[in-house]
Parts: structure tokens; sequence; C-alpha cells
């Protein structure tokens, strides 16, 4: 890994209502790093990635991507194609179509109205469909309405929609959610092989699926908004700190 | 994309018979006594609706976007047509003046500037297209920007409606006021008394119908057709897919204004009179209910739905005018409650029963669409029937 | 009277100027027009007398005495019958026909009836006639009434505005600056133009002040009619829209029957009159319902109004429970279909409405105390329109207290703030929809038996006020009573705004409807953004 940072949060303030989501926040991601994020309920995980991704704008603070692309003037659409790809917390695929055209949905190249119009698919990116499908394990299901899928299923199916994007950094909002033990293994494995090629973000709950993707990453504990520590999975868990704040709430997934 | 599928072939099948019969055998049929010359101009009315049906649907019913100012641009396209009408009367109003009777009225006695080149059928033509074009840019783009969604979009487009429609309303609109245009005398130098020339029109709202009809089929299997659908079903979705969705609605919107707008200009000669009362939200409600009949995000469902409801119409104003009103009502709510689907899903429905019936439970996955190039909602499986 | 010398009678005909006997008019009229005659009885002096009553065969009509008044009539006690052409009438010369039509001008300015003189005070202060000036300021000096006596002061000044001394003038155009004379405007303008031509600077320079006065008191005047009509259109949105930002702000139900509610409440409210007067017969699909009437008459009558109030807020928001039972309920989940589906149950009630009270407009006697109006320092205030603004009030403070104080406005507050939980606590959910929905059906028909007093009750009624209703919701943020109200007053005083300046009441409606569609750009939401944090929304 090398030093470039691929997102700059600096100081970062959201109020929604008079509720404090997210108070003088930093963070930074490097260039092919896996980060995970982890925090209790309200700790403004959620918020954190809607600034990150044009759906939230925030009150103070800069949001830069790369080395000065600012984020904070941009819309949701924008910075998508930027590069940043995000996967929601409740799946969110089209549930109306079929699992072939969610990814075609997604492919990367021009999103204008009337380059839609006279798109046609090419051979390798028929190609490209077909391993993303196969990837996510739904190559079976490809003519299948999304809307009928399970849960992990429609998750992994996000996933491969965002990673048809071919995005730069990745925020994947609790991934495992819905999944059965073998499912968040293999999504933490799928993340893993990520890591390098993209810059990821995954906010998570599940302590084991942490452990198994933070390996000897680093790991960023939110509590009320702002960064209660960072560090190496080991180190954040025997903080006594976050014990406090989130692992003695007996939410201990963790050993 | 991909090379048609059986279904496809089927319907490409019937859409042409059904196209031949309206744009061909049904004409002949009038040139030679079989088909009167009130019921070829009937039809060329439902033909018109049924446009405007679809233009409602493209909104409501593939993009998720009640509008309610279809009925604005329908009369728009109506009011521009009507302008050149006014000019082709000549001298032959009632005042033997050489500018439109209501102008007369209001004591002009120059034709105003903006009615000049109205003279001209090609500029009519155009202002057919730009003028509910424009209006459909400038507040589509307006209201996409701010992202006013749902029921929302539909009380702004009522207003926008109400507004124009208060507007020409006004006689100093030089628009014909209350009474609007009407006693249309000449078409390109035809007699629009002549049923040759209703049979010209009924012709020309066939052929507009075919084009739009195939145009929207076509476009409902490109990406672009996915996209809108896409937005129907998860607007933030696709916008966090970096579409930007106000761009694709702005440009249906304006499609679809279009549209209407060219079903109004042929609408108006064939009817013979446009005025504000055309204009109001309650048409464009109307023209919803046709849709929602028919079967709503599909194709023939507002063509069946237009002509449907509109036939029942014709019978029931003169069977029951009382009761005209309560007949539409009651059918909109039971629609809306029993029949989501429309007209068209009613096989599908009955097949679901009779399969019910056999016992054999239903299972989902094979209903879903069957082919990769493109999915279309189910209910459009049935085919037409008209 | 009958004094033989012209410049006697000259003076004595001028003196009655200014007095109130109701003889003066008649007589004078009469003596103008050759129609009083001097009659010579056979013995004693001459008597002026005023030929009445139809003629008889032989010409002859009945004779009055003018100066007593008494009938004339002969020896035997019989009614004389004279012939006009064996009379001679009363002479008159050109001086004294002006000295009579003076004092018949002036008549009215003496009269008992208060609107009578003002209006005569006024049109004399117009004809500018200095021969009236004397006249006047007798009037004056015995005139009690204030607004009369400000009317006299500015007749008077306006008259001297035509004096020749320059210092008259001065005096005239400072006193009709003082008074902020509305009515003197154009003839202080020529004045002014008068002035100039003559380079009269002095009197040119005040007549420009006093108008610049008079503008001023002009626009201070539009300007308070404009916020005093402002308000009450306001008024009138809030009452139509207050229950729709109960149906769709806090329900979120889009309900296009919003309006056949109102449409029930007028109707109502027409039937209860009805009931308190001749009764009446309504034909319902074949049948034919009659309803006697118990014919009140007087104060008892006029205050159906008070029992229409409850019966039309009853009856609306039971058709709104009747709807909400067997449509809505279904459609909580899908807006666009609670739309359409109840714009087909509007198009039922409306012709319902047609078909019991037929297609054309009801007359709703509105009571009488809405009629006549309040002028202060040249500001009317309509008396309808101070009781919308009162009536509006009313409502909110009732609404105001629905939510707050009763056990079904915490009900209503808990469900619309989280439906599942409030249902998880044991709240009826079901039922507390249904009742929220029968209140905000119920205001709309509270609307209904108002607007049945200030405007015309038809079947398509509710047509007039849904996009209103519709506009003034969205505008206030929805979920939010209180930006309703501010959103109400807000478009109520930005409408009579623009018409004031644009002088058409259509033009400015449109501008209206652009001006919110304009103010949505700058904020989607309303002016009370009710946030949610829910992601999926």
């Amino acid at each position: 890994m090398n030093n470039k940072y691929m997102l700059t949060v600096e100081d970062v303030s959201k109020t929604y209502d008079g509720f404090k989501a997210i108070t003088d926040l930093n963070f930074y991601l490097f260039e092919g790093e896996l980060r995970t994020v982890i925090g209790p309920n309200g700790a403004g995980k959620s918020t954190f990635f809607d600034l990150i991704t044009g759906r939230a704008k925030p009150d103070k603070g800069k949001i830069e991507f790369g080395m000065d692309t600012d984020l904070t003037t941009m819309n949701e659409y924008e910075i998508n194609r930027l590069g940043i790809g995000r996967k929601f917390q409740t799946p969110s695929v089209f549930t109306e179509h079929t699992v072939y055209n969610n990814i075609v949905l997604s492919l990367a190249g021009s999103r204008g109205v009337f380059a839609s119009i006279f798109k046609r698919l090419s051979s390798t990116e028929r190609d490209r469909i077909d391993e993303l499908l196969k990837l996510v394990r739904l190559d079976g299901k490809r003519d299948w309405k999304a809307g009928m899928l399970a849960h992990g299923e429609k998750q992994w199916l996000e996933i491969g929609m965002l990673l048809a994007q071919e995005p730069k950094i990745l925020l994947v909002d609790e991934p495992a959610a819905g999944m059965t033990d073998e499912e968040t293994h293999r999504t933490g494995e799928l993340l893993v092989s990520l890591a390098g090629k993209h810059s990821i973000v995954v906010i998570e709950h599940d302590m084991t699926f942490v452990k198994q993707i933070a390996r000897d990453g680093q790991v960023t504990v939110l509590h009320q908004g702002s960064v209660l520590c960072e560090g190496k999975f080991d180190v954040v868990q025997s903080n006594p700190k976050v014990r406090e704040v989130y692992l003695g709430r007996g939410k201990s997934g963790g050993k | 994309m991909s090379s048609l599928s059986k279904r496809h072939k089927i319907e490409l099948i019937a859409v042409g018979v059904i196209a031949v019969f309206f744009i061909v055998i049904f004409p002949l049929l009038n040139a030679h006594g079989a088909v009167s010359n009130f019921t070829i101009n009937l039809w060329g009315k439902y033909l018109c609706y049924a446009l405007l049906a679809i233009s409602v649907d493209l909104l409501w019913g593939y993009t998720g976007l009640l509008s309610l100012g279809q009925a604005l641009f329908f009369s728009l396209g109506g009011y521009m047509m009507g302008m050149y009408l006014m000019r082709m009367i000549g001298d032959l109003g009632q005042y033997k003046k050489p500018i439109p009777d209501f102008l007369v009225f209001l004591g002009w006695t120059d034709l105003p500037k903006f009615w000049v080149p109205f003279s001209s059928f090609p500029f009519a033509s155009a202002m057919v297209l730009l003028v509910p074009g424009l209006l459909a840019l400038v507040f589509g783009f307006l209201a996409f920007r701010s992202r006013v969604k749902g029921v929302y979009f539909s009380i702004l487009t009522q207003a926008l409606t109400y507004g124009a429609s208060l507007m020409f309303f006004r006689n100093d609109m030089l628009m014909g006021g209350n009474n609007g245009f009407t006693d249309f005398k000449f078409i390109l130098g035809y007699d629009l008394r002549d049923a040759s020339t209703q049979r010209g029109l009924f012709i020309a709202t066939a052929l507009v119908l075919l084009v739009v009809y195939v145009a929207l089929r076509l476009l409902s299997h490109t990406k672009f057709g996915l996209v809108q659908r896409a937005i129907r079903d998860g607007e933030n979705r696709v916008l966090f897919s970096g579409y930007a969705t106000a761009h694709f609605k702005l440009f249906i919107f304006i499609v679809a204004a279009l549209i209407a707008a060219v079903a109004g200009a042929l609408y108006v000669p064939q009817v013979g009179i446009i005025n504000p009362s055309e204009m109001t939200p309650d048409k464009s409600l109307e023209a919803v209910v046709w849709c929602a009949v028919g079967g709503r995000a599909t194709l023939v469902g507002p063509i069946i739905g237009a002509i449907g409801v509109n036939s029942l119409k014709s019978w029931a104003s003169r069977a029951a005018p009382d009761y005209w009103l309560v007949i539409l009502g009651g059918l909109f709510v039971i629609v809306v409650l029993l029949l989501p689907g429309g007209i068209v899903s009613i096989p599908a429905r009955l097949k679901a029963l009779w399969q019910r019936f056999k016992k054999k439970p239903a299972e989902p996955e094979p209903t879903s669409s069957g082919d990769s190039s493109a999915s279309i909602p189910p209910a459009s499986e049935s085919k037409p029937s008209a | 009277m009958l004094a033989s010398d012209d410049a006697r009678k000259i003076q004595l005909v001028a003196s009655l100027a200014g007095e109130s006997d109701n003889a003066i008019e008649p007589l004078l009229k009469a003596w103008r027009e050759d129609a009083l005659y001097l009659y010579e009885p056979t013995e004693g002096a001459r008597v002026p007398v005023l030929l009445v009553g139809e003629k008889d065969d032989n010409d002859g009509r009945a004779a009055v005495r003018v100066d007593t008044g008494a009938s004339l009539v002969d020896a035997d006690g019989k009614s004389l019958r004279l012939v006009a052409a064996d009379l001679d009438a009363v002479e008159h010369t050109s001086a004294l026909r002006r000295a009579m039509k003076g004092v018949l001008d002036l008549l009215d300015v003496a009269s008992p009836d208060r609107k009578k003189r003002l209006q005569a005070i006024q049109t004399i202060g117009f004809s500018q006639d200095a021969e009236k000036l004397p006249a006047l300021q007798k009037r004056l000096d015995m005139e009690n009434d204030a607004a009369v006596k400000r009317s006299l002061r500015e007749a008077i000044a306006v008259t001297r505005l035509k004096d020749p001394a320059a210092n008259v003038k001065l005096s005239a155009l400072k006193e009709l600056q003082e008074l902020h004379s509305l009515s003197s405007y154009d003839l202080i303008r020529n004045a002014m133009r008068d002035a100039e031509t003559v380079g009269d600077k002095q009197t040119a320079a005040a007549a420009k002040l006093a108008l610049s006065a008079i503008d001023k008191h002009k626009s201070t005047i539009n300007f308070f009619g404009t916020l005093f009509r402002g308000l009450s259109l306001g008024s009138i949105l809030l009452i139509v829209a207050i229950g729709l930002a109960i149906t769709f702000g806090l329900m979120g139900v889009i309900n296009m029957a919003h309006g056949e509610m109102i449409a029930v409440g007028a109707y109502t409210t027409y039937l209860v009159e009805n009931v308190f007067g001749a009764g009446i017969t309504i034909p319902f699909f074949g049948f034919s319902l009659s309803i006697p009437g118990i014919h009140a008459s007087g104060v008892f009558y006029q205050s159906y109004f008070l029992f229409a109030l409850p019966l039309s807020f009853l009856a609306a928001a039971l058709v709104g429970i009747g709807l909400e039972r067997s449509i809505i309920r279904f459609l909580y989940r899908r807006p666009l279909e609670s739309l359409l589906a109840t714009w087909g149950v509007s198009l039922l009630l409306q012709q319902g409405l047609k078909l019991m009270f037929g297609s054309n407009n009801v007359q709703v006697s509105s009571p009488s105390y809405l009629s006549g109006n309040w002028t202060v320092n040249d500001i009317i205030f309509g008396w309808n329109r101070v009781f919308v603004i009162g009536f509006a009030g009313l409502i909110v403070f009732g609404v105001w207290l629905i939510l707050t104080k009763t056990p079904l406005g915490l009900l209503i507050r808990s469900v619309m703030q989280n439906r599942n939980m409030a249902s998880c606590m044991g709240v009826r959910t079901e039922r507390v929809n249904m009742l929220t929905f029968g209140l905000g059906s119920g205001l709309a028909g509270l609307a209904g038996a108002f607007i049945s007093q200030i405007g015309n009750v038809g079947p398509s009624l509710g047509q007039n006020y849904i996009v209103d209703c519709f506009m003034t919701v969205v505008v206030g943020g929805v979920g939010n009573l209180a930006g309703t109200i501010y959103s109400a007053i807000g478009i109520g005083l930005v409408d009579q705004s623009l018409q004031q300046i644009l002088l058409n009441p259509v033009l400015g409606k449109i501008l209206v409807l652009v001006a919110i569609i304009l103010f949505l750009q700058w904020r989607p939401s309303g002016l009370f953004v009710t946030r949610s944090r829910n992601l999926d929304d």
C-alpha cells in the first residue's frame, strides 16, 4: 500500500434537527486499503456514508476524493461517476428487473440519456456480466426478477452491481446482514480479495466478520459522531473505551 | 438488443394486423359506405385519446410520474393547430372579416402580431411541438431539479394545468376566451366537412399512433427503458448508480408532452372545437382513468382503456346522461381497488384462478419474465385484443 | 314669501337654504315648473295653491294651499276643483329661478338622512360653485356628525380652490392636505395645472404638497386595505385547507374528494336553512324525500347558522368516515392510487349532489350580520371579511384544543408519529385513522358551512377550492399544522398584493401559482420541514 489518500474527511459535522449525527469527524482512506468501521447504533455510521455519497450535505468541514476533488458540492450521481460506489444497509436492487438487467444497469460506461437509448452491449461487456454473475453466484438465476431473490442473494447481487461499476472506492454498509454463516464467510473472502484493486470501507456489526476482513488492517470505531479510536483489530478490541461504549454492551461477537 | 422472442413475434404480428385494419381496411370500408362517416370520425377521436393515454402511461406506468398536466399539453397542441384552422376560415366567419370572429367581437380590426405567422401550416405544426415542448422543458427542469416526487409532482402539475386554464379563460389572452376556437372550415385547402378529409385525418391519426407505439416499444427494450422503469421502482438506487435521474425524467416528460400535443393537434380538426375546458386537471385525470382501466405499464393497456372507456362514455351519455359521472367515478374506484393491472391483466388473473382451481399451487418463478434482453412487466404478457 | 319685490323674494328663497322643512322641495319645484298657481277666492287675499291628484272630466284637480298645506274647500266644505288654465301661475324671474335651484340643491345637505347628506355635500363640492359656499358654511356650523363635518370642510375647501384670491386658494389647499381628501385629488390637480399656466408658483407648490400628502394617505389605505383583504383571503384558505392539512398533512392521504366534503358541509347548511324556513323536497334516485320546515322567522331564523355548524361538521365527518372505511384504508401505502380512487369518489359525490339538489347553484341566505362594513380612516372593513378572520381563528383554536388537550388528539399524534410503535402500545390504529380522517373531513364540512355564507353553493363548489387547498398545505410543509397557517396567510397576502399591483384577479392568481412553483424550488418540502432520517425515503 502506498500513502496516497483516496478519501479525506476533515472536521466534518452534520446536525439533524438539533441531533448531532456527526461531530468534527476526521477520516483518511488510503488507496487500496480495506477499512472496517464499527460503532454502536446511532454512532453516525450511515450518516457518514450519506455525507460521502452526497445524500446529505455536511454543515461544515472538508470531504475530498483523491487529492483535490471536493465532494461537498456534488450530486449523488456525480460522486458515483467519480468512482465511489455504495451498497446500502437494506439491499437495494431493482426489484422489477431481472438479475441480468440489474448488472446491465450498473455496468461502467456512459450514463447519459441519449447514450442509454443507443446503447448496445458489446461482447466484452457480456463476458464481463457473465463473469460477475459467476462471482456473486447468481449465474443460474440470471433471468429471475431481483425482487424474488432471498435476502442474502440480494446482498450479493448488490455487491455484483457495485463491482460492475468498477469503482475506485467501495462503501459497503453491513454486507453480512441476513446471510448464513457460510455466506458471510464467503462475502468476507470476496471483500478481502478486492482490497488492493479498490479502496473499501466496510461498516459492520458482526465481530467475527470484522475480524475476518480486518486481518491486520485498520479498524475505525465511531462513537457519537466522531472517531473514538483507530487501529488494528486486536488493539481496538482491547481498548477500554471501546469496550465500554460498544463491546461492553453485550454485543461482543469477538472471542 | 438480442433477437426477438416468440412472444414479441406474436405481438409484432398482432400489431401489424390491427394497424393494417385501421389504416387501410377501415377507411376503405368508409369510402364504400360500409362504415358511416360518424363512426370513422368517432374512432378518429378515440385514437387521439389513445395517444393521450399512451403519453400518460409513459409517465405514470413506466416512470412512476403521475402527471396531471397531460391535458394541458394536449390542449396546447390543439390550440396551436386551432390557430391555423382559425386563420383558414378567412373571411367566411359570421362577421365576414379577415380576422377570426372573436377578435372582431373584442374590437380588433387587425390581426394581433403573434397570430400572423399561424397562416402557415408548417409554422403552426412547428408550434404544436415547440410550445408544449418548451413548457414541459421549463416546468420539468424546475420540478425535477428540486426533486419534486410522487404526489407532490401530481399536485404541482395539477396547479400548472389549473393556472393555464385560468389564463386561457381570459379574453385578453386573445385565444378565444371561454368559447375557444370553433367553426373551422379548411385544412390545407381541404374542406373539413368532406368525408374524405375526415377520412384522411383518421388515417393520419392511426399512422401516428402506430409510429408512437412502435417507437415506444423499441425504446422500452433499450437500456433507456431499463433506467426508466428502474426510476419507477427505486429512484435512489438509480441515482446512486450514477444516473442523473432528473435528466431522464425531463426527457420522458418532454416526450410525453410532445405525444400529447400531437394528439391534441389531430383531435381539434376532427372534433371541430377547442376550448379551455379541455385543459382542466380533471381532463388529465380522465386520461389517467383510461390508462388505469386498460392497464398501466403496458402499451396496449392505454389504447384499450381509451377506446373502451370512451365507447362506454358515448353510450352512457346517450343512455343515461345523469349517471355518466357516476359510472366513470365508480369504474375508477373499482379498478384501483380491485383490478390494479387493468383490463389487460384479466387473462393472467383468470389463468391464475384456473390454476388454483386445478389445485396446482402456483410457483412464482416460472411467471417471471423469460427473455434476457429486456424485462417487461408481466402485465404486458397478454396480447392486444382491441 | 309672496312679497312683490323681486329682490326680497330672492333673499327669502335663499334663506330657505340649509333648512330641512319637507315642504320646501315640492313647493320650489312646482314654482320653477309653473305649477304653482295663485287662487283668488271671491273674497280675501290671494293664496298660492298646488294642484294635486288626477284630472277630472272638466280638467279640474284638487288644490292644496301652500301656506297651510290644507285642501282648498268652498264654503260648503266641499273640495274645490280648479282648472290650471284658469289660474295665474306664480311669476318668477331668472334670478329667482337660480336662487330656487340653489336652494333645491342644498336641500339634501340638510336632509335628516346621513347618507343622503354626505352624498349631497360631495356633489356640491365637485361642482365648485362659489354660490353654495354660504349654505355649506351654515350647515357646517349646525352639523354634529363628524364624518359629515369632514365632508363639509372638504367641499368648502374644494370650492375655494376656484376662488380668485391666492391666499384663499392656499388656505383651501392646506385644508385639503390636512384632510387627505381622496375625492378632490383630480380637482387639486386641475388647480395645480391652472396655477402653472398662469405662473402662480406658490399655489402650484401648495397643490403639489397637498397631492403628495394625499398620495401618501392613499398608499397607506391601500396598504392596510390589502393587508386586511389578504388576511381575510388567507383565512378562507386556512379554513378550507385545515381539514386537508390533517388528512393529507398528518395522514398522508391524498383526498381529491376533499373539495366535495366542503360541498357536503355547504349543502348541509342549505338544508338546515330550509328546515328553519319552508321545508324542502329532495329527489333522490327516483324517490323523493320531503322535509317539512318549521317556518321560523326573525332572530330565531337567523340563528339557523349556529345549528348548521355542528351538523355540517357531522355530515362531512360521516361521509369522510365512510370513505375511509370503504376505500382509503386499503390504500395507505399507495398514495398515488389513493389520489386516483378519491378522485373517482369526488366524481360520484358531485354527481350525487347534482341529482339531489340540481346542477344550479342554490341560494343560502346570508344572515344580516354579515352585510355592512366599518370604515376607519377611509379603510373599509367589510363585516363578512372580519367574520372570516374570526371564524378561522376559532377553527384553528378548536383544532389546537382537540390535538393537544383531548385523548383523541394524543392518539392521533402518536399514530402519526409512529404507527407501528403506537400499535404495539395497544393503540387501535385502525380506529384512530378512521377518526382522524373523520376530523379532517368534518373540518372541510365546517369550511363548507362557512363558504355557504360568502359564496355560491353548487355541486362543483369543491372544485374551486381543491387546488388552493393542496397548494396551501404543500407550501406550508406536509405534516405541519402551523406551516399551513403561515402559508395560508402568506398566500392570501401575496395574492391580494399582486391583485393590487396588477389590478387583475385572474392574472394575480396565475402569478401566485407560478410563485408557488418557484417557491418550491427554493424549499422543496415547504416552509416547515418535518425531517425524516428514514433511509428508504
